[in-house]
């Protein structure tokens, strides 16, 4: 290296930073800012895609589907396929599968006295179906069902309302058998739900798994098997072996490829928050390489010395550098400090209700639930010091190449 | 001697009058059989009232017990050869203007049937009355010299339907002078009315019937029947999907 040891070009590096301590103080600020906006906007937009997500893949259910072949572009009933056998029960043992459950879902009608609506029918398995999709806190009233044979019917708070009809009424269900003739049949609402999402409630209606399947003479066929494993990023590793046990007559999906539109939403995240930070950066970025270069600006007479009394250029180099290196890490502590100062008192959530309705649209709920990750905070703090170093390599460049004859003659 | 004979007389020739425990049950099956008989044909026209406008059309329909009827539209041109074919609980429609025959499905089946306040539901399904529901009768009443029977009918648990009870008066010749549709709540929703009794094929049947929804009185269809014959032979072609399609008769 130069002639200077490392700890004499730190001690220069860190006492000229103070000597104007306002300028270093106001760029300390912007780069924590800086660095506090990208971890903690990041932070919110991972909680909204993360509920996004999960909303997605427990209304998908589970992050794996087993489907007849063509079920998925026709849901109808003759599409169904029989029980899991034998051989996917094991296949679902593995420690990653933490449930299971298997549903009919089929297109149907529901009428009340007054009105009529088409949704979707789910004779669903309530023991399983609670642990992969059904989230039992939803029910305002009545009761969820108890076992695949209960007679009972759930339905979504806002289909009530438009039926105008209740809890303990009785509602009619029709739907088709898989001969095409009307299979309907009365059941009686023993539960309403109000989801978090008013789109479902109007779209699902629950009843028993052995019921519906009485109703639609399914015998004991169902339209899929939905498994959860409960971290939606490394389906892979126990994808393959369930794909292997289902076979080839059914169709094994994950829920990247269920639901296209999710599967994006993750890559887009993850893309999306390093574009982030590099536009934050960018701003940012304009703000120190003014600093340094107004900081060597101001010394030009006092580098030029230094050259005269044989200090070398890439000392000088090292030593701006130095400069910029320690208002970085120092302003970097402060941002990470303060990012995760606020985030955790926020990870109850924050309540974004007043835009709840666009909120809905776009899929997530009108809770916002900021996911601080380590990766997201370390990326940050890479770019930050990497693209940090490289913009002031200008402004030292520049004092570094000064003629010192030149320099010293500048008023 | 002869007084009891009168009696005996009387009690042959009309049972009804005299039993004191009426199977409901039973009266009901008898009314919808005064009504359809083995097999009919007739004509009649069909008016859908709505408080900004009201229409007419003519139909024709052949029936042959209880599950197997077939009714074509005469009138007006635009509508005429429109057809709907019931057989065994399915249901199909056709209409030239599409050249297609479209089974109803269950999605449609409490849609309107033609834009009437009739639904699907209410034509095809309407003997299911008899098995899925529980009947009782509430109010035995003299009315114009005939003895009427008020027959409350509640659906079983699991029956389709979605009414909380449906109140049936009839009267002792069986002809259905009254079917009311109520919601759970005990809230009547929609009525069947027959307007206008008469003798029509031999038979004293209701010839104007009115179905209307209590909370839009001014919205109601009117079915009234010009002419019916009971117990006519149909030939097997006649309930047939390409009988729907190209009439034949």
């Amino acid at each position: 290296m130069s002639g200077l040891p490392l700890k004499a070009i730190l001690m220069l590096a860190w006492r000229n930073l103070w000597r104007n301590h306002r300028r270093t103080l106001i760029m300390l600020a912007a780069i924590t800012v800086g660095v506090w906006a990208m971890i903690f906007m990041t932070a919110l937009m991972r909680g909204m895609v993360d509920d996004m997500l999960l909303n997605g893949i427990r209304g998908l259910p589970g992050e794996v589907q087993i489907h007849h072949p063509d079920y998925r572009d026709d849901p109808n009933v003759n599409n169904s396929m029989p029980a899991p056998h034998d051989a996917l029960l094991s296949a679902m043992r593995v420690p990653e599968v933490t449930a299971w459950t298997s549903r009919v879902r089929v297109p149907a009608v529901i009428s009340s006295e007054r009105d009529s609506r088409g949704v979707v029918l789910l004779g669903v398995e309530p023991q399983s179906e609670v642990k992969v999709s059904f989230d039992l806190e939803t029910i305002i009233e009545g009761r969820f069902l108890e076992d695949s044979s209960d007679r009972g019917l759930v339905i979504g708070a806002k289909m009530a309302d438009r039926l105008e009809t209740d809890l303990g009424k009785r509602v009619v269900v029709m739907s088709q058998d898989p001969d095409n003739n009307i299979a309907d049949r009365g059941f009686r609402i023993v539960g309403v739900y109000k989801a978090k999402l008013a789109s479902l409630e109007e779209t699902y209606i629950y009843g028993g798994r052995e019921t519906v399947q009485k109703m639609l003479k399914l015998g004991n066929s169902v339209s899929e098997v939905a498994i959860s494993g409960g971290d939606y990023r490394n389906v892979d590793r126990w994808l393959g072996g369930i794909q292997q046990a289902a076979g080839n007559d059914v169709e094994t999906l994950p829920w990247y490829e269920i639901d296209t539109y999710l599967g994006s939403m993750l890559a887009m995240m993850d893309g999306f928050v390093l574009v982030w930070i590099i536009i934050v950066f960018l701003a940012l970025s304009f703000g120190l390489v003014n600093t340094l270069v107004m900081a060597v600006f101001e010394r030009v007479r006092e580098i030029g010395l230094m050259q005269a009394l044989g200090m070398r250029p890439s000392t000088i180099l090292y030593q701006i550098l130095m400069e910029s290196l320690l208002l970085l890490l120092i302003g970097l502590a402060l941002g990470n400090a303060i990012a995760v100062g606020t985030i955790i008192p926020l990870q109850g959530g924050i309540d974004i209700s007043v835009v709840a309705e666009g909120m809905e649209m776009m899929g997530t709920s009108s809770m916002l639930y900021p996911a601080l990750k380590l990766n997201d905070m370390i990326l940050a703090n890479l770019i930050v010091i990497i693209l940090g170093l490289l913009t002031s390599i200008l402004p030292a460049w520049r004092a570094a190449s000064y003629n010192p004859i030149e320099a010293l003659n500048k008023t | 001697m002869n007084r009891l004979y009168t009696l005996v007389l009387a009690c042959l020739f009309s049972p009804l009058v005299l039993s004191a425990d009426i199977d409901p049950r039973d009266l009901i099956q008898k009314a919808m059989d005064h009504w359809r008989g083995t097999s009919s044909y007739s004509n009649m026209s069909m008016t859908i009232h709505r408080p900004d406008w009201q229409r007419s059309m003519s139909m024709r329909s052949w029936t042959q017990g209880e599950k197997t009827s077939l009714v074509r539209v005469t009138e007006p041109k635009k509508d005429a050869g429109n057809g709907t074919l019931l057989k065994d609980n399915n249901m199909w429609t056709f209409a030239p203007k599409v050249n297609r025959i479209i089974k109803v499905p269950s999605s449609m089946m409490s849609q309107s049937w033609m834009g009437s306040d009739f639904s699907n539901k209410d034509i095809s399904k309407s003997t299911d009355i008899i098995d899925q529901y529980d009947h009782s009768l509430i109010e035995t009443r003299e009315q114009d010299g005939h003895k009427v029977y008020v027959i409350e009918s509640i659906p079983h648990e699991e029956a389709a339907v979605v009414w909380g009870k449906e109140v049936l008066t009839i009267r002792d010749d069986h002809v259905l002078l009254e079917q009311q549709f109520w919601d759970q709540d005990g809230v009547l929703v929609k009525t069947m009315k027959a307007l206008e009794i008469k003798e029509l094929g031999g038979r004293t049947v209701a010839s104007i019937i009115r179905m209307g929804k209590v909370d839009a009185p001014d919205e109601w269809t009117e079915m009234s029947v010009k002419e019916i014959e009971f117990n006519v032979s149909h030939p097997d072609s006649l309930f047939t999907l390409s009988n729907l399609r190209n009439p034949r008769q």
